[in-house]
């Protein structure tokens, strides 16, 4: 490998977890004014146009905030815990495809971090990783409202990875393959002519559990029982101040952006379209740009939906992902198959 | 060149995390230290060509044992676990005994090895080789298709015994 070879290397892997962070930025602003166009009110709007420098100066007074922590904290775990957060939501990116293949100056320069062959597993996985970050900020902070709210997310995180686990499963059935390139290929082309040939006309059931799932995955409403302020003050994040608050929010929203992108890798085509075959640098611009704009239409989902539902109860949390979200993915699951059999036979 | 030193790098990572949730006396760090543990084990698979295994290595044990072992240790609060050095010396000694004859077990097979440990696997692995999610599900659903059966038999087995357990725990 030649000194460019690694320069590429490490400019796939550094450069996502550099930009999502900064995406998060205006991702802040964006959904304080959508929630104050969902209540008729102004949003902020003083700080520079439109309110734009609003959240640069929010991020700024985080980092210049004088730090409380409270003395009895178990002091190594309680720093340890955003990082573990914000580390593993970065790292679900590494394998989602964000465009087409580049090729230039003699190279081809997939646009992934890492095609691996575990892909949809690696996401799972960093999952199943990231509850230690909550779990750990829950028991660290020495606090009854903290310690609540790590134990409902780990309870909550754990129920809704089954579902989201099984509903995903029925994409990898059609797929053949865990790899989200492979995904990605199998969506390209159309039915009847003009409807995508997307996994959600195939799966719209298994989409709507993965997408729900999701939400309970990311802690966000109608499913935020682990931070409910009007029982757990903050919840697990209830000891943190300044930016090691900063952090968990940050991880929040990283997690949004990364579940949107997901969710469109897995059931709407990724950065693909029906007869859209990019070449050129130009080409691949445009399939970054797709796959951003199926991206924000997610988040804009998750945005207008915190605005609308109300926080669910515990134990309607808990019999939705059992009793209905599980047992509906294993439908999908059969549905997919029978789907995959139909076609088989030609 | 390069996968055998990030295998290195793991696999030193594994064990240093084993010996010190071994020694941590403070349960919750020990926990953790498990977890880092079995992701440089997961992480040393990948080197190995086996990136399969090394996943569900972390989504297993990482993400699921660990997490519910945590669980446990969080309600069950035990982070001051009493003093007690040197105060069981049958254990002690029926301990060092073990650690010895294993010492001597291990040295044994690394000298029937003949040379030192086997290179790590080229990159790319080879899609053939067992790591790779199609070969294993292959011989899996294939070869060993009445094992896999028997063991989510047993599996079954062992959820529904749990679920009796619990169960009659609560009427009480």
């Amino acid at each position: 490998m030649t000194l460019a070879d690694w320069g590429i290397v490490l400019a796939r892997v550094v450069l996502p977890p550099l930009i999502l962070p900064a995406i998060v930025i205006p991702l802040v602003w964006y959904e304080r004014r959508v929630a104050a166009l969902i209540q008729d009110r102004h949003g902020p709007n003083r700080v520079g146009p439109f309110g734009l420098l609003q959240s640069p100066a929010d991020i700024l007074k985080l980092f210049m905030k004088e730090e409380v922590v409270p003395s009895s904290v178990d002091k190594l775990l309680y720093y340890l815990a955003p990082a573990v957060a914000v580390t593993a939501a970065l790292a679900t990116f590494a394998v989602i495809p964000f465009g087409a293949t580049l090729e230039a100056g003699g190279r081809r320069i997939p646009l992934i971090g890492a095609d691996v062959s575990i892909g949809v597993l690696y996401v799972f996985a960093i999952t199943s990783i990231s509850v230690y970050g909550i779990v750990l900020a829950g028991w660290s902070s020495n606090d009854k409202y903290s310690l609540m709210g790590g134990i409902r997310s780990s309870a909550q995180i754990i129920s809704y990875e089954l579902a989201m686990t099984t509903a995903a499963a029925g994409v990898i059935l059609a797929a053949a393959s865990f790899r989200l390139t492979d995904v990605i290929a199998m969506q390209e082309g159309t039915f009847f002519g003009f409807i995508p040939r997307w996994n959600v006309f195939l799966q719209p059931l298994g989409f709507l559990i993965f997408f729900t799932a999701t939400f309970a995955e990311t802690n966000r409403l109608p499913f935020d029982l682990p931070e409910a302020e009007a029982e757990l003050v903050a919840g697990y994040h209830t000891e943190y101040s300044a930016m090691h608050f900063g952090s968990f929010f940050l991880a929040e929203y990283v997690n949004v952006i990364v579940s949107s992108a997901l969710t469109t890798t897995l059931y709407f085509g990724g950065w693909s379209l029906p007869g859209f075959h990019p070449t050129g640098p130009l080409g691949v611009a445009a399939s970054v740009l797709i796959f951003a704009l199926k991206t924000a239409f997610f988040v804009t989902v998750f945005v207008w939906v915190r605005w609308t539902l109300p926080r669910f109860r515990y134990d309607q949390l808990m019999r939705l992902g059992w009793k209905a979200l599980l047992p509906l993915a294993l439908v999908n699951l059969f549905w997919a198959a029978a789907l995959e059999m139909l076609r088989a036979r030609g | 060149m390069t996968a055998r030193i990030f295998f290195d790098a793991f696999a030193a990572l594994a064990i240093v995390f084993a010996g010190i949730m071994v020694v941590t006396r403070h349960p919750v760090r020990s926990v953790l230290s498990l977890v880092v543990s079995f992701v440089g084990l997961a992480a040393s698979y990948v080197t190995l060509g086996a990136p399969f295994i090394g996943v569900l290595q972390v989504i297993v044990y990482a993400g699921a044992i660990l997490v519910l072992f945590l669980f446990v240790l969080m309600l069950l609060n035990l982070d001051r676990p009493p003093a007690e050095r040197g105060g069981r010396p049958v254990q002690a000694f029926l301990g060092g005994l073990g650690a010895i004859v294993f010492a001597a077990m291990l040295l044994g097979a690394l000298r029937g090895s003949g040379t030192a440990l086997p290179a790590a696997a080229p990159v790319p692995p080879d899609p053939l080789s067992l790591g790779e999610p199609a070969s294993l599900a292959r011989v899996l659903f294939g070869e060993y298709l009445l094992h896999f059966e028997a063991i989510s038999v047993l599996l079954l087995a062992a959820l529904v015994g749990a679920f009796v357990l619990a169960r009659r725990e609560s009427r009480v």
